[in-house]
């Protein structure tokens, strides 16, 4: 997990100008547009806060979170709640991308204090001033997680983040309707086209989609190369899109358990969720996506201009300890990067843990996405595809 | 000492401009701008008209069709079921119990939007009630959800009573004596509903089809949740753009396409109707003539 490969985020030359001269035209925009109402109900708020820093003063009455769905077991909120007095409020996205585009929207103002992005992100929303620095000191039981997932290349010194969760990206598929057996992303294409095809959903996430064409044919996911985004992009549209019938990024919400879709790329933790929840559990298949796949890092981070700094600290802290990370590991279905909290879970006898822990073999099948200047090609080739999918 | 009459008006200026005319000017500024890159949303520094070429291209204009199809589908559906309800309940429903009826179409409207609509998303999964019923019947599984007919019936039913309200209101006002009177003048009830009640509810039927119409073209949850990536619609497409794409200059192209083709569909549908009852309407002003 660590030694990354390099993290290129903002590297378009082109860019990097317009970014910083983005500032100055945004306020332009502001004054410009000062007697539209949304300007106007948004100079209720200042749009520049001053930071608030946490000092380990006493914990607000509420915590606001911001992360992806169904993403924290209950029982844990329920039990800060019920010890510390802040009541959550949970918000969810379908991808860092919305994310971004809702905490750069509101320039400090969203009212989240706890976000939860992808590593690879963080280094870019630091930058764009929209994290604020953790103040570790009041995150002691930092101490139970595994050394081998702090420190991450987009992170070096935890500054901004603590690892919340990791997976990876695979499928499943109905063995009712498709009676051979898949294995790889090739297998997950040639069944979107035949038996599957109109009942495939794949993930509502730009990269996952041009993924599953670069992992199938052994192309590094995180390429910038115009033609193999050339291809990508042909792949997506033309042969991918006729067969989806839905982008879903939480198929165990509702999929997997109303047995709507046959096919779906899904993340492991979510697709153990929709296969216990199943009134059927045997007829799903879970594949890890395979000759390569996904390995994703999610994050507890603060937002800038959070209200409940302390609150946002104190739950921090509060999830890392064992028990809680065992409890959320059960919910959620991901590793969240305690120290020894496999064979915590093997001791426990949690079930479906194959779905969760990973061989070191596999492991070294799945790469670290990275945000490259082909991000904006790889969002546009997702909208292309949803639309054709719909024509 | 008088105050002039216009002062009257001046709340509702007021309120027009800063949440109508503002808002949609800026939403035009944004469409000539563009996006500077991934954790910006949207520049205004250099001008076009690029975007608009963006949201034709034949990708994001199937998706238009798409809506346009759902839009008058769905809204003609609407009419044709809610015709004849509402006269139902207008002329032939005793005073006192149209109260009841008025109630059971309006308590379902007070339900939240998006939890009846995912109330549809569990009757139609093939898992589903209405499936499993099939089934017992000897049909197949169910293979509505995530269709464009799955969006038309979730539609139809989110909608429907935005149709039914100014149409009864329209056939609660017509004198039931003008009925009377046709049918004393030999006209059959074929001819008394064409010659009479329809043009005497004309302002309520107009009503009614901008009422569902206008919504249902912007609508974005019943597509999302029974739509899947199959019953797409532009609501959608301008939500994707916004919130993940972040490309608000894209979004906004595509949100001022959107208000030009509702604009246009009922331009287009108001001439054809003026059109259409053309011939009547000349007749009718030379009998007036005539006597």
């Amino acid at each position: 997990m660590n030694g990354q490969p390099e993290i290129r985020i903002l590297a378009s030359r082109a860019a990097a100008p317009r970014i910083a001269a983005g500032i100055s035209r945004r306020r332009f925009l502001e004054l410009a547009a000062a007697v539209g109402a949304t300007s106007a109900l948004a100079a209720c708020t200042p749009t520049s806060r001053p930071q608030v820093q946490a000092t380990g003063g006493p914990v607000e009455s509420e915590l606001s979170i911001y992360s992806w769905g169904d993403y924290d077991a209950p029982e844990v909120l329920d039990a800060f709640t019920a010890s510390l007095g802040a009541a959550i409020t949970m918000d969810a996205f379908n991808s860092n991308e919305e994310m971004i585009a809702k905490l750069t929207a509101s320039k400090g103002t969203s009212g989240y204090d706890i976000v939860v992005p992808t590593g690879v992100f963080i280094p870019g929303m630091a930058e764009n001033g929209l994290l604020t620095r953790l103040n570790l000191d009041l995150i002691p039981n930092i101490e139970h997680m595994d050394p081998a997932f702090l420190r991450q290349a987009w992170d070096p010194q935890n500054d901004y983040s603590i690892c919340k969760a990791w997976g990876t990206t695979g499928f499943v598929y109905d063995k009712t309707v498709i009676s051979r057996e898949l294995k790889t992303w090739s297998d997950f294409i040639d069944a979107a086209k035949n038996e599957a095809s109109g009942k495939t959903s794949v993930l509502d996430d730009p990269a996952e989609i041009t993924g599953i064409y670069f992992w199938a044919n052994g192309i590094d996911w995180n390429t910038t190369d115009p033609a193999q985004l050339d291809a990508a992009e042909k792949f997506a549209v033309e042969e991918l899109a006729p067969h989806i019938s839905n982008f879903d990024s939480y198929p165990g919400g509702e999929a997997i358990p109303q047995a709507s879709q046959v096919l779906m790329q899904v993340w492991n933790g979510d697709a153990r969720i929709g296969i216990l929840n199943s009134p059927d559990p045997d007829r799903w298949q879970w594949v890890l996506g395979s000759p390569a796949t996904e390995l994703w890092m999610d994050n507890w981070a603060i937002a800038a201009g959070a209200p409940h700094p302390e609150a946002a600290h104190a739950f921090i802290n509060y999830v890392l300890t064992p028990e809680n990370a065992l409890a959320e590991l059960d919910y959620i279905g991901y590793h969240t990067g305690a120290a020894g909290i496999e064979d915590a879970a093997r001791d426990a006898e949690l079930e479906m843990l194959d779905l969760v822990f990973f061989t070191p073999e596999q492991i070294a099948t799945m790469n670290n996405g990275e945000v490259t200047e082909a991000q904006a090609r790889i969002v546009d080739i997702w909208n292309k595809a949803k639309a054709a999918a719909g024509a | 000492m008088r105050r002039p009459g216009w002062l009257l008006a001046v709340p509702a200026w007021v309120w027009l401009l800063v949440f109508f005319v503002a808002p949609v000017l800026q939403v035009l500024w944004f469409s000539f701008g563009y996006k500077p890159g991934i954790f910006g949303t949207h520049a205004n520094d250099v001008l076009s008209f690029d975007r608009y070429a963006e949201a034709v291209t034949p990708t994001f204009f199937a998706t238009f069709q798409n809506t346009l199809w759902v839009g008058i589908a769905g809204t003609l559906l609407c009419l044709v079921i809610a015709l004849p309800v509402a006269y139902w309940m207008a002329a032939k429903v005793p005073a006192r119990h149209r109260g009841v009826l008025l109630a059971l179409v309006l308590v379902p409207y007070w339900t939240n939007f998006l939890i009846r609509t995912i109330g549809w998303q569990i009757i139609l999964s093939p898992e589903g009630a209405l499936s499993h019923l099939g089934q017992a019947l000897g049909f197949g599984p169910l293979d509505l959800l995530y269709t464009r007919p799955a969006v038309l019936l979730g539609v139809v039913y989110n909608y429907l009573p935005l149709m039914i309200l100014p149409l009864y209101v329209a056939f609660d006002r017509v004198d039931p004596a003008l009925r009377e009177a046709s049918k004393d003048l030999g006209a059959d009830r074929l001819r008394t509903l064409f010659g009479v009640t329809l043009p005497l509810a004309q302002p309520g039927i107009i009503a009614g089809i901008v009422l569902v119409f206008i919504p249902l073209m912007g609508d974005y949850i019943t597509p999302t949740v029974l739509g899947g990536a199959r019953g797409m619609m532009v609501g959608q497409l301008v939500a994707s753009q916004f919130q993940t794409a972040q490309n608000w200059a894209l979004g906004a192209a595509m949100a001022v396409l959107l208000i030009l083709v509702i604009a246009a569909t009922l331009g287009i549908a108001a001439l054809l109707a003026w059109l259409v009852t053309l011939p009547f309407r000349a007749r009718r002003r030379l009998r007036l003539g005539e006597a």
